[in-house]
């Protein structure tokens, strides 16, 4: 059935039996980017598919390695809890909370589940539309547990005024200026991080003037590929 | 054209799929023609029809007919969406459906289909529930007292009793038969809704018993291609008919109507898969 690679190698997803007809797809270059997956909400299942569009461009940082612990009647067992971000400084990013009984087990999980979590953010302009996207489309919030994390755009220039964590979060989706206000008890990192994800996440559900236009479906790469999808899966594709 | 559907509905009247239940859900109401005086909801079978067609409409416009599953944990639907798979060359889930067979790439049984047909959201809710999380868009034949949550087109019908749901399996995979020109008035479709229809396993056992000896002849045939293993089991892989169990038999007595029906474009192949699923089932 399925043999667990070691992650490092791109050779191990060639042993998977079943891939995920997306994987498929963007294996073999029907769908051309991650765009597209975005656009038809296709489901994310496996971290290969998002690194072979984003590949290099993809960094991850490590947030937070947090030690939680469990009662047992020897003592308390110990697991690593690590939360990790992945971002290409362009306009993705991805969140990843992972726990395992070694830190690099859980790092390295925690990096594939960013992967899986990935997600487009939409950049805009504070003022006069001159030059790259620099900032927030317009204020979004996000809330997990107790705390929500409120992005404001800003001025080009003003850099991104925010706190340790969300600032690495916002730096890597390549966001180079933006306001923020918090609440909550945000030095509950998991929360804090958590938040300013979703409130990422929340700027391309947001409409603007921009979108009113209407929207022209086209076919879904299921539905483009379906003769391809059918042909039956030779091992290693 | 008003022919049939004065036919057909007065089939669906027939297997009593205009009878709902004693409740109605708030989703179900615009469905619903009257409630009678001990209390049962009565459908409004116009818009059950009408609800079958768009039904049909959407499957055929999947170009992969194997990309549909047909779902059925309650074995009053069982056969009705085993034939719906062979006629139709989609496939089938029958009897339980494994938890994470859409969602857990890992899992052996792991499926992705671009629509699901569901005979009842209650029982099949764990399908209904996977569909959601891969964007597999649902068409489920609902009761007056269904949810409808998950559901993308929802078919009012009376999915409580045997003949009920064998009439709208019937109905459907004719209509998609024709939708799809396999079937026409030219070459009308000479199936039978009692093949559609749930037995009981005596009586499946008993019709089997005379066409038993019958179908040992005929898979004895040396004719038959590649009829080396298993008698019954091969024999009917090759001849695109569906699974060897007993009550199949039937089919081989009215073997020359069977064939353009049973040999639509994956129809070898769905018969192999029905073969597999029927392992467990009857």
């Amino acid at each position: 059935m399925y043999i667990k690679g070691t992650g490092k190698h791109d050779s191990c997803c060639s042993l998977l039996l079943r891939l995920v007809d997306v994987r498929r797809l963007a294996w073999h270059g029907k769908i051309k980017s991650l765009e597209q997956i975005f656009l038809f909400s296709l489901p994310i299942k496996e971290y290969q598919i998002v690194d072979t569009f984003l590949g290099s461009a993809l960094k991850d940082e490590v947030m937070k390695i947090m030690p939680v612990q469990k009662q047992t009647r020897a003592g308390q067992r110990t697991r690593f809890k690590a939360f990790v971000v992945v971002g290409d400084y362009n306009g993705h990013v991805g969140l990843g909370v992972k726990c395992a009984k070694e830190v690099a087990t859980a790092i390295r999980g925690a990096i594939i589940l960013a992967k899986m979590a990935i997600v487009p953010v939409r950049r805009g302009y504070w003022g006069n539309k001159i030059g790259p996207v620099h900032t927030v489309p317009g204020k979004v919030t996000g809330t997990c547990g107790s705390v929500s994390v409120r992005l404001i755009p800003a001025p080009r220039g003003a850099g991104i005024v925010a706190a340790r964590t969300p600032k690495k979060v916002l730096q890597m989706a390549g966001i180079v200026d933006c306001y923020t206000s918090s609440r909550g008890t945000t030095r509950t990192l998991g929360n804090t991080v958590k938040a300013t994800y979703a409130a990422l996440a929340a700027t391309y559900g947001f409409l603007t003037p921009e979108l009113w236009k209407e929207t022209v479906f086209q076919k879904g790469p299921f539905q483009e590929f379906t003769d391809f999808l059918a042909k039956p899966v030779i091992k290693g594709h | 054209m008003a022919d049939q559907r004065g036919n057909d509905v007065a089939l669906l009247l027939a297997a009593q799929s205009h009878l709902g239940t004693k409740n109605c859900t708030a989703h179900m109401e615009r469905y619903v023609h009257k409630r009678r005086s001990d209390g049962i909801f009565v459908f409004n079978l116009g818009r059950t029809y009408e609800k079958l067609q768009l039904a049909a409409r959407v499957i055929v416009a999947i170009e992969n007919p194997q990309d549909v599953v047909a779902i059925s944990a309650r074995p009053y639907g069982q056969r009705g969406v085993l034939k719906f798979a062979t006629y139709t060359g989609a496939r089938a889930t029958v009897g339980r459906h494994t938890p994470g067979a859409f969602t857990n790439q890992l899992q052996k049984g792991f499926e992705e289909p671009r629509l699901l047909i569901v005979t009842d959201p209650r029982t099949d809710h764990q399908a209904i529930k996977e569909a959601a999380y891969m964007n597999i868009p649902v068409i489920a034949f609902t009761d007056t007292d269904s949810d409808l949550a998950g559901i993308d087109i929802a078919i009012p019908a009376n999915n409580k009793g045997k003949h009920s749901i064998g009439v709208l399996f019937y109905l459907l995979t004719r209509l998609v038969l024709q939708a799809r020109g396999t079937v026409s008035a030219a070459s009308p479709w000479d199936v039978m809704v009692d093949m559609f229809f749930y037995r009981e396993p005596e009586e499946a056992k008993e019709e089997a018993a005379p066409e038993a000896e019958a179908a040992a002849e005929y898979v004895a045939d040396a004719a038959f291609p590649g009829a080396e293993e298993g008698a019954g089991f091969d024999a009917s892989y090759n001849t695109g008919f569906p699974a060897a169990a007993p009550e199949f038999a039937t089919g081989f007595d009215a073997a020359p109507s069977f064939e353009p029906a049973a040999a639509p474009a994956a129809g070898g192949d769905a018969a192999f898969a029905q073969a597999q699923d029927f392992g467990g089932g009857f």
